[in-house]
């Protein structure tokens, strides 16, 4: 088998779609464009595709990874690549496709940057982004159907940065994975504007790049792609 | 370890919606319901006029209808208009809308629902009603079609449910009685009048249309007489959010003359008319690469009927690898020859309907199978491999008593023991009770609704009487009360809707929405007995003031009164007229030689 890591980008309605869902949908576009990808064993088997950091649901993604196993007697990856292109939903832009060797490792995401946009009153959320900064600790409890538990924010978030932008403020920050998972957007956000006394309600959220660890070399999607070791 | 940074671009979000739209997703429950973005979704900026299509329901259950799509399809690819659909807004975003005041969007352009020219319905059952006057509401349109205007969309509803229009009927400007395919090049160019009024002249004009207050006469159902010839849609629009149904659609036959007396949809899709078979192959074929499913739905009222079945299924599981063929539909007394031919690629379970538990019964309602064919569909099923059987009655038919409810324990009790036996304990089994409720142009039509107290009593008797390890589920007695109101309303039964909305029924074919007490209160301020019909036997029906449905009224009610006698009537298509009155003038069966 060979492993393929697709590069897509995830906006327009796109962007609403749960983290199941838009792997069903790179799921689906390789079935309309004719691509197999391969299966897993048992009665039920399902295609081995999945996406190794889940988008929040109304986040865009620029350069989101599928890592997918196809059968090793696919024809060129320019040609899939066309096919896929032609067979996406709107919103749903596949950049590249680079091939794997099966002994790679599976990357990991080590942190990601975010940015949205605050409505509401500029200079609190510029303050409340200066607090978060200076805070030593911002404990927040996370409510799942697993339970409770707390984190620190501070932990995750690693950069907060306010700047003046039309129609509010653009909120940027960046994300730290950890072994023991992340914070979510949502909860910056929350804080964020609950601080500033704003609405937490964020337009235009957008995962802008992700660091990746064990990322195989290959032709670079988009612009501006560094390399460090 | 190494570590690659991908570059960012500067922005991938494209500004794509509405400033207030996206301030509304952000806050939802599945935001994506809104949002459109499926696969072979059609965009004709520009085009005129602009249709949108509508399902009263929510997305995931709208995107499942065929019918909606035939007609996307159609207008889309064959007429210069615009069509663009919009599906009911779940509470959380219909709270929302209002108060933001942002009126209800499309799919596809995102812009308001009420500027397009038509906004046509598939009303599919009375319990969708409330939901057609929040869609109206949530698009700042006028619910009475007597106050719009000029600047206002025609409101046009057609689907089944129209079969009786009367309790929807000041909420529309038109209704279309029947099988739209045909009649849609007719609407579109109708649209093209200057005015509002010269635009409902001409769709008066259109046969099948049905204009309350206007119409002089009852519009005739129209039959689509070239279904045989015509494929099937072979571009559907697919969801890419999960939906309640993920296969390709293949119609392969309109119609059914079975004859079962209580049902509606077997008057309404009369007669029969099937598709070649390679007509049916190559449409699915093309299906599985437009949709990216791996599984085909042959769908029809009694798939097992198709004439063409064998042929087809061997020929589309030739197709390719992996590919799965499913039938909505099993009639027992040929269940086991059937499940035979799908053991080797369903998986799963089965669903069988004997509808009632004794023989005089189910001779009554035309139903005509005998309980050795249901012990051997049941065997076959288990046999065959299935893990799941589902055994579908109704309580409250005409003429029941209590045991013919202890019947169905009986039936139920034969099932579960052949599942001990023969899946030694792997299979799930489930009854599923609902509530008879009599329909507009069927045989039983005239009979009263069995009330509230009696179904409550039968589904007792059923609830003790039923084996243990059988799992059961009951229709709400409430829900069917409504349904059976509405079902045969005639001039007037809107109010009860329009009370009942105003009190804030939605989404009543849902059981964690459905609030019987606002249905309560509404039928005590428009002073309506739930469950009752004011019907003249003698006279004029209230829906065939509206509908002419092509059944004459004398073969309803010869077929009521051989139900009555327990006289069984064969289906057409074995070659005995039953005289129904449906053929004729252009109308016949057509079926493979």
């Amino acid at each position: 088998m060979t492993w393929w890591l697709l590069t897509f980008s995830r906006g327009g309605p796109a962007a609403y779609l749960s983290h199941l869902d838009t792997a069903r949908a790179v799921q689906r576009t390789f079935a309309r464009a004719g691509v197999p990808i391969a299966l897993s064993q048992g009665m039920r088997p399902k295609p081995r595709l999945s996406l190794p950091l889940p988008l929040p649901v109304g986040a865009a993604g620029c350069e989101e990874l599928a890592v997918v196993e196809v059968p090793d007697d696919q024809p060129g990856t320019a040609a899939a690549l066309r096919e896929l292109r032609a067979a996406a939903p709107p919103g749903l832009t596949l950049l590249a496709i680079v091939v794997v060797g099966d002994q790679h490792p599976r990357p990991q995401a080590l942190e990601a940057r975010y940015a949205c946009l605050l409505e509401g009153d500029a200079g609190a959320v510029r303050a409340a982004v200066e607090r978060y900064a200076t805070e030593v600790s911002v404990v927040r409890e996370r409510v799942s159907p697993k339970g409770r538990r707390t984190l620190d924010l501070k932990d995750y978030v690693v950069h907060a940065a306010a700047e003046p932008a039309p129609g509010g403020t653009r909120l940027s920050f960046t994300i730290r994975r950890r072994d023991d998972g992340a914070a979510r957007p949502q909860e910056l956000i929350d804080l964020i504007a609950t601080w500033a006394g704003v609405e937490p309600v964020m337009r235009g959220l957008e995962r802008r790049s992700v660091i990746w660890r064990d990322l195989p070399p290959g032709p670079s999607p988009g612009a501006g792609r560094s390399v460090s070791t | 370890m190494n570590e690659h940074a991908q570059g960012s671009r500067n922005s991938c979000s494209t500004g794509w919606a509405r400033d207030e739209v996206e301030r509304l997703l952000a806050r939802v429950t599945r935001p994506g319901r809104y949002t459109g973005g499926e696969f072979n979704l059609r965009l004709k900026p520009g085009a005129s006029p602009r249709i949108v299509l509508s399902y009263p329901d929510v997305y995931e259950i709208g995107i499942s209808n065929p019918a909606l799509q035939i007609l996307y399809a159609h207008l889309n690819d064959a007429t210069p208009a615009a069509a663009e659909r919009a599906y009911c807004p779940w509470p959380d975003m219909a709270a929302l809308m209002r108060t933001h005041d942002v009126p209800l969007w499309t799919l596809e352009t995102m812009a308001p629902v009420a500027g397009c020219d038509l906004w046509g319905f598939t009303l599919p059952h009375e319990l969708t009603y409330t939901n057609v006057l929040e869609m109206l509401d949530l698009a700042g349109i006028p619910l009475h079609a007597a106050e719009r205007g000029e600047g206002h969309p025609i409101v046009l509803g057609g689907g089944p449910a129209v079969a009786d229009p009367w309790p929807l009927a000041p909420f529309f400007e038109a209704f279309f009685i029947g099988e739209v395919e045909h009649r849609l090049d007719a609407i579109v160019e109708a649209l093209a009048a200057p005015s509002r009024a010269q635009r409902l002249q001409a769709l008066a004009a259109v046969p099948g249309m049905w204009l309350p207050g206007v119409s002089e006469r009852p519009a005739q159902r129209q039959v689509f007489t070239a279904f045989s010839s015509t494929p099937p849609v072979l571009r559907p629009v697919v969801p890419v959010l999960e939906a309640v149904h993920d296969r390709a659609i293949v119609e392969v036959m309109r119609g059914c003359t079975a004859g079962c007396r209580f049902c509606q949809a077997g008057v309404w899709y009369r007669p029969v008319r099937e598709r070649p078979v390679d007509m049916v192959v190559e449409a699915a074929e093309q299906l599985l690469s437009e949709t990216g499913c791996d599984e085909v739905s042959l769908l029809s009222l009694s798939s097992c009927d198709y004439s063409g079945i064998e042929e087809a299924l061997t020929r589309i599981r030739a197709l390719r690898p992996g590919v799965r063929v499913s039938l909505p539909s099993l009639r027992i007394d040929s269940a086991a020859e059937s499940l035979g031919r799908f053991a080797a690629d369903q998986r799963g379970s089965v669903t069988l309907a004997p509808e009632a538990g004794t023989q005089e019964l189910r001779d009554a309602i035309n139903k005509g199978v005998d309980e050795a064919q249901f012990e051997e569909a049941v065997r076959a099923t288990f046999m065959g491999g299935f893990t799941g059987l589902k055994l579908y009655f109704m309580v409250g038919l005409p003429g029941e008593t209590d045991a013919d409810v202890a019947g169905i324990a009986r039936l139920a009790g034969t099932a579960a023991r052949l599942a001990k036996d023969i899946a030694r304990g792997r299979a799930r089994l489930t009854v599923a009770v609902s509530s008879y409720v009599p329909k507009a142009h069927t045989p039983f039509q005239l009979e009263p609704f069995a009330g509230e107290a009696a179904l409550r009593h039968r589904q007792q008797l059923l609830r003790a009487a039923m084996p243990r390890g059988v799992r059961v589920n009951f229709h709400d007695v409430a829900a069917s009360l409504v349904e059976a109101t509405l079902a045969r309303g005639g001039p007037g039964s809107h109010r009860l809707v329009e009370e009942a909305w105003r009190r804030g029924a939605r989404f009543d074919g849902w059981t964690e929405h459905f609030r019987f007490s606002l249905w309560e209160d509404a039928a005590a301020a428009t002073g309506v007995e739930l469950g009752t019909a004011d019907l003249d036997s003698a006279g004029t029906l209230p829906w065939e003031s509206a509908v002419a449905a092509g059944v004459s009224r004398s073969f309803l009610s010869e077929e009521s009164a051989r139900g009555a006698r327990g006289e069984l009537t064969g289906d057409c298509r074995d070659g005995v007229c039953a005289a129904c009155g449906v053929c004729g003038a252009g109308v016949e069966m057509d079926v493979l030689p």
